[in-house]
């Protein structure tokens, strides 16, 4: 295999030496042309050209990598699919990318415990489809689960529709193998075991963008299908009285699977798009109300959402006529995102939290930020649980727009964290929020949280520059004295 | 060492009355101190908690106080800092399902006043009137209902904790969704207050459930190998049990009146649903067993039985020695450990009651005996949970005997990180040194 190296058109004795470490000139890409494809992720106002770009095929092969990156200094992060929105798969700083994606078995199902272990670059919705058959799925359910990878599901946290109910990825992780910053393989949760005696290493990796160590194996729990589903669609004339149905289903004591809600203008988008399921153009909000779990009792949750949009001046409110009909209108919602598309050049999406009582105030503050910017704001959301996605639409050709659009962004986060909430529920901080940060986090918050990262990675080699502001200077000051303190 | 000087400093800046001197003899279950403060608000810890820290000066932290046996190698501290008085809801937002407590806040009194707005923390802890949220959070604990609601870290969204040197670190948030910056809410769940005082807590709540209902199954002498074909048909089927827990035979005896492996299985949900699950195990019982559908009132005085069976450390002291061990193991194996520690009454003459979850993994074994034949009787447990591939932790064991046998078994390989986040954020080991993992 390692004759291959001798057919890299480079002198670079990096490439060389990576290309050795993954078999070959097929598992390395270095040239400015193959390298441009790697220059961003999913947030695409921000762009960098890697070093290179190897394919490991193991752990061994990662670990080796990271070996040899931190041996010579050379900065280097992990990327699975690269649909992250907030740009952590974007190499900063030149970096050697660690590509996840040869890294993609399933390793072993066990139903009877509940669990599945998966290599890091497996397609999130590969499992459920691998596991369907026999009544199970995984719950996790990002719009895009389609492409992206579990690995970096686990790194962003990643959330969807139907985390409501089943809560996000972190809720569903048992074990984690992690290739350290330094090389050294280690192994959290070891057979997906709970709580395992220390410090719950889990959680903190989980979310933590890729930047605490490159996670190389992840045991998931699965769960049984819900034995039945139904799901809910309602039109209204106004968004408050939208938001006010949403209140009403959760003080109704239902537990919904999903409850999503999109705005006139995110219906616009979704209507001109490839799944267009007729909704009417004028309206101003539209909810789709999902709830599963044992059939005989879901008929009367049904009956009691139906009488509670009605309370709430709905136009129309009906239940799927049947499974195709409610596949449809997930597809609908599913590629909203994407749908944008179809009525703006550019779109950036943002991804505030707030309490759901203070929906209605919150929209009409993104309402107003649009108005001021000039630039035309949808509205997605998880409504369940307070998470919006503001879709700023702009035109990167227009010169100025897309730093308004940015900026229009921006606001929008804060509008959120103003009222008790905070700037990302799934999308993560990546470069995108950094500095929003300092809308929910003090300094000293701030510190504690790179302090911590200070034990994982303490050359600060892997995914550098993500997730928290540039130090202002006070805090290095203050970790200068702690440095000194300490020696 | 505290002195009567630094009693007396510490009286500058905390009212008198809310600063006493320790008990004069030590303590069975160690974790006291010297002096004893009681701060009542976050910048009473703050002030504590840098005081002690600039002076070197260590302290124990303590809510109700149930979990005083629960690790640590230090008899008696400096500072026994009980958050008995910090105490009380700060925010309850019905509409948004959150609620934000002080953590001294005992766990049922939040339950009950919870209910009146038809909502609920999904935890269900043992010792409920005396375990405050804060305590529950440190230590991790959990019941059987975890199959169904998960554990803190799935309901906890928000801390506001004291670090050693004063400084107060919010993580996470009012909102039950959040990935700004680390989750740093997961590093202090479980961590046994050893980087830092949780001081107030936001957990997202659940609606009250419409109808409940607790169903057991026992399985008498010569019928134990149906249980787990049955547990696995269960698991395998559309039902949504929220506990699928075994009590060993001695626990079923105290708990419902019959010696024998019992299994039991909560229903939470609309009317219509509840009935039609118990149905579903009607017609899947296995020849042989017994069925009981447990009547509202009798359910309420099981699991008030229940929750109060384990070892108390802040109970009186009673003759026999009593240990607990939280087991983690693979969720099937948790039958196995079961009845291999039920051998553990004859070969070390001890009383054993143990229950786990076939859902969840984890299993609390509770034995009683004389000292010498319980200190046995754990290191053989610890045994069987490691011969499964599990682990198992001492969650309550008299002071003595934890300088004997090691509560926390073999420290991880990753242990060097653990020591990294202990000496990053808690340099000069002030909160409950030697409480956790490996001396940390
Ligand atoms: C159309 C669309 C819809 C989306 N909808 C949702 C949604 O509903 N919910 C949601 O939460 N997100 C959503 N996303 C965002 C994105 O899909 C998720 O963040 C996803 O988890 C990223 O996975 P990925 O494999 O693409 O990771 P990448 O984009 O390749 O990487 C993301 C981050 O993870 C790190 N990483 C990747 N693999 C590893 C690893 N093995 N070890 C350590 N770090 C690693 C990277 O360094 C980077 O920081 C959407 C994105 C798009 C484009």
């Amino acid at each position: 295999m390692k004759v291959k190296v001798k057919d890299l058109k480079t002198k670079d004795k990096h490439i060389k030496n990576l290309a050795a470490i993954v078999g070959g000139a097929r598992s390395i890409l270095y040239q400015e042309t193959d390298l441009l494809a790697y220059d961003c992720d999913g947030f695409t106002i921000h762009k960098h050209l890697p070093k290179a770009v190897v394919f490991p095929k193991n752990t061994q092969e990662v670990a080796e990598i990271v070996k040899y990156c931190s041996k010579n200094e050379l900065p280097f992060l992990a990327r699975g699919a690269g649909t992250g929105l907030s740009g952590g798969a974007i190499p900063l700083n030149g970096e050697i990318i660690i590509s996840m994606v040869k890294m993609k078995k399933l390793l072993s199902v066990d139903l009877e415990n509940r669990r599945a272990v998966v290599e890091p670059g497996f397609v999130n919705l590969k499992l459920t489809n691998s596991i369907s058959d026999k009544g199970y799925y995984y719950a996790p359910d990002p719009s895009s689960q389609s492409c992206c990878t579990i690995g970096g599901n686990v790194a962003e946290n990643a959330g969807g529709a139907h985390c409501l109910k089943y809560g996000v990825t972190t809720n569903h992780i048992l074990g984690l193998e992690v290739v350290m910053p330094n090389g050294e393989i280690i192994e959290i949760g070891q057979d997906g075991i709970p709580d395992a005696p220390g410090y719950d290493l889990l959680g903190l990796i989980t979310g933590s963008e890729g930047t605490l160590g490159i996670v190389t194996k992840i045991t998931v729990r699965i769960l049984k299908n819900p034995e039945g589903k139904q799901t809910v669609l309602a039109y209204f004339d106004s968004v408050e009285d939208g938001s006010q149905a949403v209140s009403d289903i959760i003080s109704a004591g239902i537990v919904p699977a999903a409850l999503e809600m999109m705005d006139k203008i995110a219906i616009e988008g979704v209507e001109s798009a490839a799944f267009p399921v007729g909704h009417p153009k004028d309206i101003e909000a539209v909810l789709l109300i999902e709830v599963d779990g044992i059939a005989a009792g879901i008929n009367e949750q049904i009956e009691q959402i139906l009488e509670v949009c009605r309370s709430r001046n709905v136009r129309e409110v009906r239940a799927a006529k049947n499974e195709a009909e409610r596949a449809r209108w997930w597809a609908n919602r599913k590629t909203g995102f994407g749908a944008m598309g179809a009525i703006s050049p550019d779109y950036l999406v943002q991804d505030g939290v707030i309490p759901r009582s203070k929906l209605p105030e919150v929209l009409r503050k993104i309402n107003q930020i649009s108005v001021e910017s000039g630039l035309r704001i949808a509205n997605i959301f998880h409504a369940g649980d307070g998470n919006l996605h503001p879709l700023v639409l702009f035109d990167s050709r227009v010169s100025g727009e897309s730093e308004k659009a940015l900026e229009a962004g921006s606001l929008c986060l804060k509008a959120c964290a103003d009222v008790g909430g905070t700037i990302t529920g799934e999308h993560g901080v990546g470069i995108e929020k950094r500095e929003e940060m300092r809308f929910v986090f003090t300094e000293e918050e701030i510190a504690a949280q790179t302090e911590i990262r200070e034990v994982f990675n303490p050359d600060n080699l892997l995914n550098a520059g993500k997730l928290f502001p540039s130090p202002s200077r006070c805090v290095e000051i203050k970790q200068e004295m702690k440095t000194q303190a300490i020696s | 060492m505290i002195t009567a000087e630094s009693m007396n400093e510490l009286k500058e800046f905390i009212r008198e009355d809310l600063v006493m001197a320790g008990e004069n003899e030590a303590h069975p279950f160690g974790n006291s101190g010297h002096a004893v403060v009681y701060p009542e608000s976050e910048e009473d810890i703050s002030a504590i908690l840098k005081y002690a820290n600039t002076k070197g000066l260590t302290i124990t932290v303590m809510g109700g106080g149930t979990k005083r046996g629960y690790g640590g190698l230090t008899e008696t501290t400096d500072i026994l800092l009980s958050l008995e008085r910090h105490r009380g809801i700060v925010e309850h937002t019905p509409g948004d399902m959150t609620l934000t407590v002080k953590a001294g806040t005992p766990f049922k009194e939040l339950q009950d006043y919870l209910a009146k707005h038809k909502q609920k923390i999904s935890l269900d802890p043992f010792w409920p009137e005396q375990a405050t949220i804060g305590g529950i959070i440190a230590a991790n604990e959990s019941g059987p209902k975890r199959l169904g609601y998960g554990s803190a870290r799935d309901a906890v969204i928000g801390l506001r904790t004291v670090y050693p040197d004063g400084k107060v670190i919010r993580s996470g948030g009012k909102v039950v969704k959040n990935v700004a910056g680390y989750d740093m809410n997961k590093l202090f769940i479980g961590s046994m207050g050893t980087l830092g005082v949780v001081s107030e807590v936001t957990v997202k709540l659940r609606p009250l459930p419409k109808c409940e209902s607790l169903v057991l199954v026992s399985f008498p002498e010569g019928h134990q190998d149906k249980i787990q074909p049955f547990a696995v048909k269960v698991l395998d089927s559309m039902i949504e049990p929220v506990s699928l827990e075994l009590l060993n035979p001695t626990l079923a005896d105290r708990l419902t009146g019959q010696k024998n492996y019992t299994l039991v299985l909560s229903f939470e949900d609309v009317e219509s649903s509840v009935q039609y699950q118990e149905n579903f195990i009607k017609n899947i019982l296995p020849e042989g067993t017994e069925l009981k559908i447990v009547s509202k009132e009798e359910a309420d005085v099981f699991w008030k039985k229940f929750y109060h069976h384990i070892p108390n450390g802040a109970a009186e002291i009673t003759s026999e020695t009593e240990a607990s061990l939280k087991v983690g193991s693979v969720n099937l194996k948790v039958l196995q450990i079961l009845k291999n520690s039920e051998l553990l009454q004859d070969q070390f003459n001890v009383s054993v009651e143990a229950h786990g979850g076939l859902g969840h993994g984890l299993s609390q074994i509770h034995i009683r005996g004389a000292g010498k034949d319980v200190a046995a009787a754990v290191t053989e447990a610890r045994e069987i949970a490691e011969k499964e591939g599990g682990y198992a932790v001492l969650k309550h064991l008299p002071f003595k005997l934890r300088k004997e046998v090691d509560v926390w078994g073999k420290s991880p390989s990753y242990f060097f990180l653990l020591q990294g986040i202990k000496a990053t954020v808690d340099p000069k080991k002030t909160l409950n040194p030697n409480r956790f993992v490996g001396g940390i």
